[in-house]
């Protein structure tokens, strides 16, 4: 009862709803990526790899620099970078794209923990007063949502390209050439369209949005870096496009399940509830599971979906 | 004809391999660490010790182990990449369970039952995606992830909950004593988890290639409409490819808590699936080809963490490596069908 | 009149090799404006290759190619397009998810943001121009193959294509939309622009076009201008151009006249469907309270457009589909939805119609392909655990020696193999079961003539051996051909069955669109 009432006041519930907000954007990021690539007909399992890269490398340039946009500018442009290394891998070479993604996510792995202790030794540094929370006049002041209207740029950004994915996708050429590649890239070679432009460009896409997420998770939610942050957030990503049945639309109800849960793992232990530690961290992993289960059965999979396009 | 055959398979890993240490040489030069130095020293003391050789050898045998799973769960073309959970609940429960079972038992029996333990845990940790994936087809590259991070958390809990052996300590399961681990091949100083593995991935090779089990494994993988229109029991075959899978990985587990380690302790991650995977690749899912390959990928991670004292390279550098050496692999997969890598396959 | 229009395509000497195999062999070939011209051959002549090549798909290896008599190297179909060359491809090259809007902007459009109304006006002009009736907003994949058809020839017009070339687009037609469609393409021609008709049917050929050009492997066997035949020596055309085609002693055993050989239907019913509804892959209605008996040793032809269920019907006899409602008995044996080996082992087989991806594996060897349904059987494992790999090699041999299928050895990949060959050892593996009941879903799809023939002989062979065979086909050729009766399939629907004798092309072809649900007695 006592816990009951905790959560239900009025300063827990802002934090939680912010919590849930600022844990989702990553995710909102990286699944939007996720989606126009996979509409394309690719599958991107070095999502998680990118992300890890991304929030690595802004990490360090935001360090010294002391400055949040050449900190998002510099994990956009390392994101970039290696979607465009994978994107040559999978769409020119037509290495096989699960082959590909794996070795992507190791290769993040392996090379951000290796960098960071060749950069910081033993230390870990932490990056404050970099970035700082925008309120909106006004929203920012309504009672239980205020948080809402109090987060970083990024976030703002990141909730307004949901739409903007939905509106590229659906409404302009370049959405149509995506579409038509990723169900039917022969027909789509035949009246033109260029697979693989089309296929490189969602991949660049992909690969900003990914950089960008990590360099949100590692600046703006963090402050700081460890080995494999991401802690799976571009699985994740990927299960929620599948959720979302690869709408961009429709992302932001799985990315924001998951920030409930996410922030559901501070936040109970804020509120004194006596369940171990350990159990609230599974919490986001199992619901993802199990949201998976309930929404995700039998997906339809765009038609050409990892396969390489090779004319004749 | 025989050996052509041989020959042409052994070039493309080889390429990938050389491709891989070149690269990760150029990494290591960029970043101001010296590639000669740290090359010289990986090999030095990763092959050119006693120490390195033996320790290489010890650490064959969760590679190997692991590899026979994947072998089977990737040609039935399945990814299971959750193999490092896996892993961890099949070292918890034989971390847990040995010092349980020490007392009273013959040592047959002890070491047949923690093995059975090991894999059943492992097994268990797949049930559901398993079943997830056999059922409703939901991805079970993300299933098994998601579980991966599930199994972290909970062997967590259980390591610094249930099954803490002392509470002011650093937390871990009891310690079992030297006397009840697995014993020592004779006239070395590695224990006999390398002769399980061994048998495990030989068996794994020859189970795919001549029982009609393997028959129906490679089916699936090559065309799941085929294999239906065949008849194949295509939700029982992915269900019982994945349990063996996870129940390897399991069974590695086991070996290390009972070979190396002694007890399950809190942070121990050893991450051997990361390295499993693209050696299995790299093998082509050929067990045979597994061995020399999971011998020079244990001389790398030996050598590696060796040379991280020595030569002041971080460990994960390695890591490096493997990543690249899977992914050059697919690239050199690609050159080879297209004939323009040395000649077509 | 005819000499009189200019020569708006000229291809000179095209030569174009796959993988040391010739395609095409030095073809001349030459289109003027607002003719239909046919170019005529049998399957695997070199007609597509060379159309390919017009429309840029492919790049030949020598040749030249003359647009408006200005000489064109094209590297992409786009450049094609630009000059006004637009091919419709066999494989419809629509993309069923999305709309006819999108379709036809897909690759027109230059606007970043798609436009709508303009597009569906300019889409409504054209179609009432040439009489194509369409509606711009439907999916693509809602659409019959008929209007498919359609929609992309009123694509090519949108891009103001002049040449509009034309691969094999009645063989997924039925008579009556073929009918229609001829319609279209004689307005088409007759507003001034060229058609290149590729066939393999004479008989379309000479009901269409001014000028047939034939092809026979690879190389031009002749042309000939319909224009400049008089009425009387109008009828030695085909016999020509069945001489261009075939050259001599290439005719196989036709086959025998089956009205007379088979008097009488058995009275012992094998098969029997009683109500059954079945869903699609996507969860729609595919089979409606489909019900028939297939009597032994009869073929049981069922004609349809494609899509109407046919695949699914085969499914689930063989019991690789779920039956949602009603029953299936064999031999008064029910197996409704029974696994598949089940329903094997009790002597129903199936000829799938897709071999390459459903039919047999591309990296098994042959004789790993041939052990499909018996791998768990003697002589080919030891206790159902150890494949007996000799064995199952000689098995391999032994129908590589029986189906005459060309391939060095049971060792070799199926990959490496033909397509004719596949199909050969598909249908091979499935009659060494000895089936009381064949299940064949267009057995004879994109093979060439000897290999259908070949297929269509062993069909009727078998079924006179006392094997009940269902045939499932969308070429009415073959069902006419081939089966004692015929039955419709018609959205999901079985319309009616005949006996040979009482069917026509255009009886059934009325069912098969629709417009009757019976034939009058």
């Amino acid at each position: 009862m006592e816990i009951l009432r905790s959560i239900l006041s009025e300063p827990f519930f802002v934090i939680l709803l912010g919590g849930t907000l600022t844990a989702s954007i990553p995710i909102i990021l990286a699944a939007i990526g996720e989606s126009l690539v996979e509409k394309g007909g690719v599958l991107n399992l070095g999502l998680e790899g990118e992300m890890l890269i991304g929030a690595f490398v802004a990490f360090v340039i935001a360090l010294n620099t002391r400055n949040l946009f050449w900190g998002l500018f510099s994990g956009i442009a390392a994101g970039l970078l290696v979607a465009l290394a994978f994107g040559y891998l999978v769409i020119y070479l037509k290495v096989n794209q699960i082959v590909a993604g794996l070795g992507i996510w190791i290769f993040g792995i392996g090379i951000t923990s290796l960098l960071f202790r060749v950069f910081f030794g033993r230390r870990f540094p932490i990056a404050r007063g970099i970035t700082s929370k925008t309120a909106i006049p006004y929203l920012s002041q309504i009672p239980y949502i205020r948080s809402v209207f109090n987060q970083h740029i990024v976030a703002y950004v990141a909730l307004a390209l949901i739409p903007l994915a939905w509106w590229l996708l659906y409404k302009t050429n370049f959405g149509l050439h995506i579409r038509a590649v990723g169900e039917n890239p022969v027909a789509a070679d035949a009246h033109g369209v260029n697979v693989y432009r089309t296929r490189y460009l969602t991949v660049m896409l992909e690969g900003i949005l990914a950089g960008l997420a990590g360099a949100f998770l590692s600046i703006c939610d963090l402050s700081f870096f460890v080995d494999n942050m991401t802690l799976g957030r571009g699985f994740i990503a990927i299960g929620i496009v599948m959720l979302a049945n690869w709408n961009p639309s429709r992302i932001f109800y799985g990315a924001f399940l998951f920030g409930v849960f996410y922030s559901l793992t501070s936040g109970l232990q804020i509120a004194g509830v006596n369940v171990p530690r350990e159990f609230l961290l599974m919490l986001p992993y199992v619901a993802v599971i199990v949201v998976l289960c309930i929404f995700a059965r039998n997906t339809r999979l765009p038609a050409a979906f990892c396969l390489p396009y090779e004319r004749e | 004809m025989k050996l052509g055959i041989v020959v042409k398979a052994v070039l493309g890993p080889l390429f990938a391999i050389l491709a891989a240490l070149l690269v990760g040489g150029l990494i290591l030069f960029f970043i101001g660490l010296n590639p000669f130095r740290t090359y010289f020293e990986l090999f030095k003391l990763g092959m050119g010790t006693h120490l390195g050789i033996t320790e290489s050898l010890k650490k064959m045998a969760p590679l190997l182990i692991i590899s026979a799973g994947l072998i089977i769960v990737f040609k039935a073309g399945i990814w299971n990449i959750g193999g490092n959970g896996q892993f961890l609940i099949g070292a918890i429960f034989v971390g847990g369970l040995a010092p349980l079972l020490i007392n009273g038992s013959s040592p047959y029996l002890y070491f047949f039952l923690l093995a059975l333990m090991g894999f059943l845990g492992g097994a268990l940790w797949i049930v559901i995606p398993a079943i997830l994936k056999a059922k409703y087809e939901i991805n079970e590259i993300i299933v098994t992830m998601m579980m991966d991070f599930v199994a972290l958390n909970f062997t967590a809990f259980l390591v610094r909950g249930p099954l803490i052996a002392h509470p002011e300590y650093f937390p871990q399961t009891r310690l079992i004593p030297v006397g009840q681990r697995l014993p020592f091949i004779p006239f070395t100083r590695i224990h006999i988890g390398l002769i399980v593995g061994l048998a495990v991935v030989i068996l794994a090779h020859y189970f795919m290639k001549k029982t009609t089990w393997g028959y129906e494994f490679r089916l699936l993988g090559e065309n799941k409409k085929a294999a239906q229109y065949a008849g194949v029991n295509i939700k029982k075959v992915t269900i019982i490819a994945m349990l063996i899978s996870g129940g390897f990985a399991g069974l590695a587990g086991a070996n290390d808590i009972l070979g190396i380690k002694g007890a399950f302790q809190a942070e121990w991650n050893p991450g051997y699936a990361f390295s499993a995977i693209p050696l299995v690749f790299l093998a082509r899912f050929n067990g045979i080809a597994v061995i020399p390959l999971a011998y020079f990928f244990s001389f790398l991670a030996i050598g590696g963490e060796f040379m991280s004292r020595a030569a002041n390279v971080p460990v994960f550098f390695v890591q490096v490596l493997e990543a690249l050496m899977l992914i050059f692999f697919g690239v050199t997969e690609y050159m080879q069908k297209k004939g323009k890598l040395f000649w077509k396959s | 009149m005819s000499e009189m229009r200019e020569t708006v395509i000229e291809m000179r000497g095209i030569t174009k090799r796959f993988h040391g195999l010739v395609a095409n062999d030095c073809i001349d070939f030459d289109v003027k404006r607002g003719e239909i011209h046919a170019l005529l051959g049998e399957n695997g002549a070199g007609k597509t290759t060379l159309m390919n090549i017009l429309s840029g798909m492919y790049h030949a290896d020598e040749g030249k190619v003359y647009v408006r008599g200005k000489e064109v190297t094209f590297h992409s179909p786009q450049e094609a397009l630009r000059s006004g060359i637009g091919m419709v491809y066999q494989h419809l090259t629509l993309v069923p998810t999305l709309s006819v809007r999108e379709n036809i902007l897909l690759g027109t459009n230059k606007k970043f943001v798609l436009p709508k109304r303009d597009v569906e006006k300019k889409i409504k002009e054209i179609a009432r121009e040439y009489e194509i009736n369409v509606e711009p907003g439907v999916k693509v994949g809602q659409l019959s193959a008929g209007e498919q058809e359609k929609v992309e020839i009123l694509k090519l017009f949108y891009r103001g294509s002049e040449i509009l070339i034309l691969d094999e687009p009645t063989s997924v037609l039925t008579p009556l939309e073929v009918d229609d469609f001829f319609k279209i393409l004689k307005i088409t021609s007759d507003a001034g622009k060229s058609i290149i008709f590729i066939t393999h049917k004479l008989e379309e050929a000479l009901s269409i076009s001014d000028r047939i050009t034939v092809l026979r492997q690879g190389r031009k066997a002749g042309e000939i201008d319909l224009q400049s035949f008089s009425q009387e020596t109008k009828c030695e055309i085909p016999e020509t151009i069945v001489k261009m085609m075939f050259k001599e002693a290439e005719f196989v055993e036709e086959i025998e006249n089956i009205a007379c050989d088979k008097p009488s239907l058995s009275d012992e019913v094998v098969l029997n469907l009683e109500d059954v509804t079945a869903k699609n892959d996507r969860g729609a209605q595919a089979l409606k309270r489909v019900s028939f008996s297939l009597h032994r040793g009869e073929v049981l032809g069922i004609a349809g457009v494609d899509g109407n269920g046919q695949k699914e019907l085969a499914e689930v006899i063989v019991g690789q589909r779920k039956v949602s409602s009603g029953r299936i008995f064999l031999q008064g044996c029910d197996i409704t939805n029974m696994p598949v080996r089940f329903i094997n082992e009790r002597g129903v087989f199936y000829i799938t119609d897709d071999r390459m991806k459903e039919g047999c594996v591309g990296n098994f060897s042959l004789a790993e392909n041939a052990i499909f349904r018996s791998y768990k059987k003697e002589p080919f494992c030891k206790k159902k655990a150890i494949l007996h790999i000799e064995a199952i090699e000689a098995h391999g041999n032994e129908l590589i020696k029986k189906f005459s299928i060309k391939a060095s050895n049971a060792k070799v990949m199926v990959r490496t193999l033909s397509g004719g060959n596949i199909q050969k050892l598909v249908v091979a593996r499935e009659l060494s079961h000895k089936p009381v009941v064949l299940v064949c879903n267009k057995p004879t799809h994109g093979l060439d003539v000897m290999t259908t023939q070949f297929i269509r002989n062993e069909i009727r062979r078998q079924s006179r051996q006392g094997i009940s065979v269902l045939l499932i086909s969308s070429d009415l050729d073959e069902i006419m051909q081939v089966s004692d009766r015929i039955g419709v399939l018609f959205k999901g629907e079985l319309l009616d069955i005949l006996p040979r004798q009482k069917a026509t092309k255009e009886n059934i072809g009325s069912l098969m669109l629709g417009l009757k649900n019976k034939v009058q007695a």
